[in-house]
């Protein structure tokens, strides 16, 4: 009212005076909110707003959206000299408490008192009433749900005044800001499907409804695909690890030295005979406590890496094994010492004759990437079980299992080509390579001894060849054609 | 006349019989009172009273569902693997005065149960330290509340975490799924990746080794955990939430509801209640 004056004051002025009253004026506004700020320690003793929070409600997400029902939550301590009989809560523009409910709980330290009210909603703002008095140094919070915000994103705090029992009115420091987001495509395209009545006929079967819920298979897929990504990522970096360490131990068990041996079958026994979820118990709650702390992913790579090549060891050693005796006795009579035996000779027919296996047991572990859920590892199971338990529906774990799917069902279908191509060769079918066409061997087990010669010469003779030959032998089953073990099979029986 | 007269009180005591019998049938308990009560308003009441009758998996027996891993409200007795606990103590109460036994299924994950009660079929309530939100009153109905509880932070002795510090991308903070801590951590501590376990157990040894930087669990268990098993840890923060413990029953079931509230107003009025809250927190509450 007096600024009023003062602005009525102002415009009498000439022009000249005017700059003067103008300044008296910004100087008086100055001090009054230096009089409110050096006020506000004094009116500590009026009731303060502890904090605003806003139930997250983007499905699959951690998001606070605006125009779909959420919950807000704001608590504040009474006064020391007062007695708090209404409190009103309010949103800027936009948001709104209609058909929201209001659970009041009040509480005097850590204990409950049983006081009741009733909650008024009218458009952004929400009034409660209380059946009595708030104590002086009460905790008072209100839970209001099926509340909106604004539907635009941003910032929001929760503003609002409260009535004292004597009738005072008061105002309410603003809360810390609640940041609400936008609705976003993905919750557009839910919304989309919640109004389609298709999808209410389809939810309406308790089982669909449950496992195949269409809004959530939708959001599942968005929120878990950072959890593929880790079990990927997982599996991926594991595996070579797991095949170099499977094929050390592989050679061990094979070793003639009894001690080596030992350690092989204690190692592989050990890690075949226990199931990967104690292993995954021990390693994560185990290592921490001898003082070892290793990243959550990290530790989980190891344990997966781990426990396959105890499997993987098995596989080779069953695949050396299954190498017949002849190609050892041909090697050793090409004057080939054991390494360059194993490496140019029995290596490359082990590792078409395991591929399948390996492929199986990549299979495997892939999957049992799932158990590391249990550690805290978030991959896909932790994504989906925490989507399960904020929806109470099973949709999200379906979601996982087409992702675990996308990546086995494509590796499952590979290792049924290998196995064909294998079984082909090994019966002598499919088309012969070039380069044996030439030499003309109606025999076959001469052909494959001549391989098997041209090879053993090769590896002797130049230094850089063994490579492109090693790769020839990696890729073999890929490129169906019968190589040297054909020649092992002929040479064996 | 005579004989008519007779005939009518004849028909009006069985119709009364009758009307206890079905009573009996299909519910089981609060039958006791209404075969007392005289003849005569006795075909009133029963006429009314059969419709509180409720419908129990197992008759004469209420079947009990809970996650057993949740001292001091239930857990499993080390050397008879019997459930037992406060909510062990208030259910089996419960059921003696509805003049029933008490049967408990065996242990479940805490975020199964109210999806099991809604579902119906196998367990007639849960009573597990579940706290009465709006949000599972959408699928289930609760008794009155029983007992009021606050959520706790903990953390390993001499940490320096706080409320503040804890909402940070870089913290893991555990909570037993589907709880109410878990939402707690999902609203409170946005920026910190929140971790539901299966069971308070693993989460804590999860802290006690550094893989998680903190759990949030209701007070009581904190309290009772941190001095039966976790010494080395402590309650960092004490969350007054106020939340209030109820007994999960299906919504099918609403007259179980009315028996299982009027079972535990009696064992308010005639101090059970306080002797078993004496018993296992020291006062009453």
């Amino acid at each position: 009212m007096s600024h009023m004056h003062e602005n009525a004051m102002t415009r009498g002025e000439s022009h000249h005076t005017r700059r003067v009253p103008a300044l008296a004026l910004a100087l008086s506004a100055v001090l009054v909110l230096v009089a409110t700020l050096a006020l506000l320690p004094v009116s500590a003793l009026a009731m303060t707003t502890n904090k605003a929070t806003a139930r997250p409600n983007e499905d699959g997400g951690s998001g606070v959206i605006g125009a779909m029902d959420t919950r807000l939550t704001w608590e504040g301590t009474v006064g020391d000299d007062e007695e708090v009989s209404s409190i009103t809560l309010s949103l800027p523009e936009g948001a709104t408490f209609d058909h929201a409910s209001t659970r009041i709980t009040v509480l005097d330290g850590l204990n409950r008192t049983s006081i009741d009210g009733t909650a008024t909603s009218s458009g952004n703002s929400v009034d409660v009433q209380f059946s009595e008095g708030i104590p002086a140094g009460s905790l008072v919070r209100l839970e209001i749900t099926n509340m909106q915000f604004p539907a635009d994103g941003g910032d929001y705090v929760v503003s609002g005044s409260y009535t004292t029992a004597d009738g005072q009115s008061h105002a309410l420091d603003d809360s810390a800001a609640i940041s609400v987001i936008a609705n976003t495509p993905l919750q557009a395209a839910v919304s989309w499907l919640d109004a389609q009545p298709w999808v209410a006929a389809w939810n309406s079967n308790p089982f669909l409804g449950m496992f195949f819920k269409p809004q959530l298979l939708l959001t599942s897929f968005a929120s878990l695909f950072p959890g593929w990504l880790v079990c990927l990522g997982i599996v991926l970096v594991c595996y070579p690890f797991a095949i170099v360490l499977g094929l050390a131990f592989a050679m061990l068990k094979t070793s003639r030295h009894k001690v080596l041996r030992a350690i092989a079958i204690c190692y592989i026994n050990l890690l075949r005979g226990t199931p990967l979820f104690l292993q995954i118990y021990i390693m994560f709650f185990g290592l921490p406590m001898v003082g070892i702390n290793i990243d959550n992913n990290v530790l989980g790579v190891i344990v997966m890496a781990v426990n396959s090549s105890a499997y993987l060891a098995e596989i080779f050693r069953a695949g050396i094994q299954s190498i017949p005796q002849g190609q050892y006795e041909a090697a050793a009579s090409l004057g080939m010492n054991g390494f360059q035996t194993m490496t140019s000779i029995i290596l490359p027919q082990t590792v078409r004759r395991v591929i399948p296996t390996v492929t199986s047991d990549f299979i495997t572990s892939y999957k049992d990437t799932s158990l590391l859920s249990s550690v805290g590892v978030m991959e896909l199971m932790m994504f989906s079980k925490n989507l399960t338990t904020t929806t109470g529906n099973i949709t999200p774990y379906m979601a996982a299992a087409i992702y675990y799917l996308i990546v086995t069902l494509p590796l499952i279908k590979v290792v049924g080509i290998i196995e064909n191509n294998i079984a082909r060769s090994e019966r002598g079918g499919g088309p012969r390579p070039k380069r044996r066409a030439v030499a003309g061997a109606s025999q076959e087990s001469e052909e494959a001894k001549e391989e098997l010669a041209t090879s053993a010469e090769v590896s002797h003779t130049e230094e850089a060849k063994p490579a492109t030959d090693v790769f020839a032998a990696l890729s073999a089953p890929f490129v169906s054609h019968p190589t040297v073990d054909l020649g092992g099979v002929a040479d064996g029986e | 006349m005579k004989n008519s007269m007779s005939r009518r009180q004849f028909i009006l005591a069985a119709g009364a019989l009758a009307g206890s019998a079905v009573l009996a049938g299909c519910g089981g308990s609060s039958t006791s009172s209404s075969s007392t009560s005289t003849s005569a308003d006795s075909s009133s009441s029963s006429a009314s009273s059969s419709d509180d009758s409720y419908t129990l998996v197992k008759d004469g027996t209420l079947t009990v569902v809970a996650e057993l891993g949740f001292a001091p409200f239930e857990y499993m007795n080390d050397k008879t693997g019997d459930p037992e606990g406060f909510d062990v103590d208030v259910i089996n109460a419960v059921a003696d005065k509805m003049g029933l036994q008490c049967e408990y299924l065996p242990n479940q994950k805490f975020d199964t149960l109210v999806p099991l009660i809604k579902q119906g079929g196998k367990a007639d309530v849960s009573i597990a330290a579940i706290t009465i939100t709006d949000e599972r009153e959408e699928s289930v109905d609760f008794s009155e509340p029983y007992l009021d509880s606050n959520q706790a932070i903990v953390a390993i002795k001499g940490s320096t975490e706080t409320e503040a510090t804890l909402n940070d991308a870089s913290k893991q903070v555990v909570c037993q799924g589907g709880t109410t801590g878990n939402d707690w951590i999902t609203e409170n501590l946005p920026n910190a990746t929140c971790v539901p376990v299966d069971d308070v157990t693993a989460a804590l040894t999860g802290v006690q080794t550094g893989l998680y930087n903190a759990m949030v669990v209701d007070l009581p268990v904190a309290k009772y955990m941190l001095t039966n098993s976790f010494s080395d840890l402590d309650i960092i923060e004490e969350i007054a939430t106020g939340e209030q413990y109820g007994i999960a029953i299906s919504k099918d079931n609403p007259n179980l509801t009315k028996a299982v509230n009027k079972a535990l107003e009696d064992m308010k009025s005639d101090g059970t209640m306080d002797s078993i809250e004496t018993k296992w927190f020291g006062s009453t509450i």
